[in-house]
């Protein structure tokens, strides 16, 4: 030892955009004292890649393909924030069948993402028989999402004005067959989740935020709501064919009777949006109403139509990560003029820090997966230039975590 | 603390206009119909001037706390405007009133007060809005760069028009080979 | 309860994993060899699970009906279709295809469509598979 002081000072320990405790690449800098963590320090910018910059050499039907591939998981909802916003601006009227066909494909992909969601969060805790169950879940999801579709996950099914493809009569009873079978898993899932013991003891009480904290910091989706702030795109704004179906506001308090805001209430919320993705798709396939799907289906003449357009609106959609806003700016050119993408997770980053404070080091990799982050949605803007820079390959940290558990289960 | 009321669309113009009268430079008020039960979606938006803008969102929180869902930015040439998406009333089954106030700052002295005091979840979005239009805020608490790589100068602005853009960045890779 | 996910573990352990053991059982030490003994009748594939009826495949052109309007090059995000001027009819490149089939939608004389064949991986990325005239 070189000096004698008795005077302790934090450590840093970085924690860099590759490692295998986070799902997704972004830099924490922690500050701790022994185990518990002090002071976080989040930056970003890892996965930037130019995308509204390449809006600007594109017309408007390229671009919702382009949109398409911001993120893999959440691939449905920035096409279709894109088009409720050109759609204002152009003032294009969507035929009603359209409409209630694209509540199906978004509540569809809800189910396909909030089950990967709790696969990984089983992972994080060291579950891992959990997360093949899970997987074995979503295959049906996305064999179904392949049927209707042609593809699994980069389904290109919007259109501005409507939706590409139809659902006929005889594609109907396979939707209703695996509408059961997801009763079934969603019932098993519940069970294995929310009924065991080491679930419960290793989430309640860690990563708290509370409805305060919540609401200054502006979270949303589901990490808010499992805090008590009741902001739910689908039940406060009529877009789509949400206005006409049946829609509660989903907190934790509906199945425990008090809301809490760690990670045992986000795991609630997450699971019961999937109940209610399923009854959302069974409302609108009783309700749908006969027509034709798009409102321009001459491509050429609806692209010289938009070219005319002109003005400024924005786009809002409720994705399974929270609520997606786009802002357009059309002004007579082909390409628009503006083009702001503000994905869910962006909002979601700063409750990170109160969340992390004052929580152990073993409990970093569950905590950061509770709010589902996506980052590949969150950095999208102009040039690319940076290249990874980290190459932290600890395994240290998913090993704690995994050995925490073991500790609370003996 | 009594319960306020819900204020609808025209209701709410006039509460903006009686207190600023002048510095509003324009309020329009849109909607849109969807479904088959034809339920209207509303949106407001108001055009005001830099010096008074931070008194016009603590009037609007005097209302209700809103939700701040983002900035966006454009530049028109000779001035950079800057627009603020807040949302009110999101509890209420469709009756969400969105509310979009656009500010112009001119080129040379792009400054602005910042609302992190107000809203602390404006830290992000404004940050962003620095790095990438060069826009200055008064009193933001954090002043780093949040998505721009650290190769780039720091006087480059990727959302710029004009000489101070990324022009000199970007290769077209389509004309490598073919 | 303690351990919900046992009775779930105990009945796997008598089903069928759901796993489709495409191409082999367990993976060959050396594709080249792997794929000689398949010829030669020594090994068996396994073949894939069937594809569904709207698939986005490889993409097919009917060059007759062509009339060279260049409405799919304007409307592919990606720009994979090039226009030859001499004869008025396009080559496409799979190497940048995204295979949204937008181009399908837009032709209007019908002579693009997509296939089911999804086994596309090679090493050029400009081999004359890789190409569609």
């Amino acid at each position: 030892m070189k000096q004698k002081s008795t005077t302790k000072t934090s450590y840093h320990i970085p924690i860099g955009p590759i490692h295998p405790a986070l799902k997704e690449p972004v830099h924490f800098e922690f500050e701790i004292d022994g185990e518990k963590i002090v002071d976080v320090d989040v930056k970003l910018g890892h996965v930037h890649r130019g995308v509204e910059w390449a809006s600007r050499r594109r017309n408007p039907v390229q671009i919702l393909y382009l949109a398409e591939r911001i993120c893999g998981i959440c691939s449905y909802c920035h096409p279709a924030a894109f088009t409720l916003a050109v759609e204002k601006i152009a003032d294009i009227q969507v035929p009603e069948r359209a409409e209630y066909l694209r509540v199906i494909q978004g509540e569809l992909e809800r189910i396909c993402s909030h089950i990967l969601w709790a696969g990984v969060a089983a992972h994080e805790i060291g579950f891992d028989t959990v997360l093949y169950l899970t997987w074995q879940i979503r295959e049906r999801a996305l064999d179904l999402t392949e049927f209707l579709t042609g593809n699994r996950i980069t389904k290109g099914i919007m259109m501005i004005g409507g939706i590409r493809r139809d659902i006929t009569p005889d594609m109907i009873p396979r939707i209703k067959k695996d509408l059961e079978h997801f009763k079934k898993d969603f019932e098993t899932l519940r069970h294995v989740f929310l009924d065991d013991k080491t679930v419960k003891m290793r989430s309640q009480g860690a990563g708290v935020l509370t409805k305060d904290e919540a609401m200054k910091l502006c979270a949303v989706g589901p990490t808010g709501r499992a805090s008590g702030v009741k902001k739910d795109v689908r039940f406060s704004e009529s877009y789509f064919a949400y206005g006409d179906l049946d829609i509660d506001l989903i907190t934790p308090d509906v199945l425990t009777g008090e809301v809490n805001g760690d990670v045992y209430d986000r795991i609630i919320q997450r699971l019961l949006e999937v109940k209610q993705a399923i009854e959302i798709i069974e409302q609108a396939i009783d309700k749908m109403p006969s027509g034709d799907i798009l409102a321009e289906s001459k491509i050429p003449k609806l692209l010289a139509q938009l070219k005319k357009a002109s003005g400024e609106d924005i786009g809002r959609h409720e994705a399974p990560r929270g609520e997606v806003i786009h802002y357009v700016k059309l002004d007579g050119n082909e390409s628009p003029y503006t083009w702001k993408v503000r994905a869910p997770t962006y909002n979601n980053i700063l409750p990170w820090i109160p969340m992390l404070k004052g929580e152990q080091i073993a409990d970093i990799p569950i905590v950061a997966a509770s709010t589902d982050p996506c980052m590949s949605c969150t950095n999208r803007v102009t040039i690319v230039q940076g290249s990874k820079r980290y190459n932290l390959n600890r395994e240290e940290l998913h090993r704690l975590c995994v050995q925490k558990t073991r500790r609370l289960s003996k | 603390m009594t319960e306020k009321k819900r204020l609808n669309p025209e209701e709410l113009a006039k509460y903006f206009k009686d207190e600023f009268k002048t510095s509003i430079k324009d309020l329009k008020i849109k909607e849109k119909v969807a479904g088959l039960q034809k339920n209207k979606a509303n949106s407001i938006w108001i055009k005001v001037d830099s010096n008074i803008f931070k008194q016009v969102v603590k009037h609007l929180i005097d209302l209700q706390y809103p939700h701040l869902a983002v900035t966006s930015g454009n530049d028109l040439g000779k001035v950079i405007e800057l627009i603020y998406h807040f949302t009110l009333y999101y509890e209420d089954r469709i009756g969400e009133i969105a509310i979009n106030i656009s500010v112009e700052l001119p080129k040379s002295k792009p400054e602005i007060d910042s609302i992190c005091d107000l809203i602390p979840g404006a830290l992000v979005t404004e940050r962003e809005k620095m790095e990438f239009l060069g826009v200055k805020f008064k009193g933001i608490p954090d002043e780093r760069r949040l998505f721009v790589p650290e190769d780039i100068p720091k006087d480059v602005y990727p959302w710029r028009r004009d000489e101070t853009g990324p022009n000199k960045f970007y290769k077209n890779l389509h004309e490598v080979k073919k | 309860m303690r351990f919900a996910m046992l009775p779930k573990i105990f009945s796997q352990m008598f089903k069928k994993p759901y796993t489709n053991k495409f191409p082999a059982k367990y993976t060959p030490s050396s594709t080249t060899n792997f794929l000689e003994k398949v010829g030669s009748g020594e090994a068996k594939l396994f073949p894939p699970i069937e594809t569904p009826k709207g698939f986005r495949g490889k993409i097919k052109y009917d060059r007759d009906s062509c009339i060279g309007c260049k409405l799919c090059i304007n409307v592919c995000p990606s720009g994979a279709i090039e226009f030859i001027e001499e004869t008025k009819k396009i080559k496409i490149y799979l190497a940048r295809c995204t295979f949204c089939s937008q181009c399908n939608d837009v032709c209007p004389k019908n002579c693009l469509s997509m296939s089911d064949e999804f086994l596309l991986a090679d090493t050029d990325k400009y081999s004359p598979d890789l190409i569609v005239k």
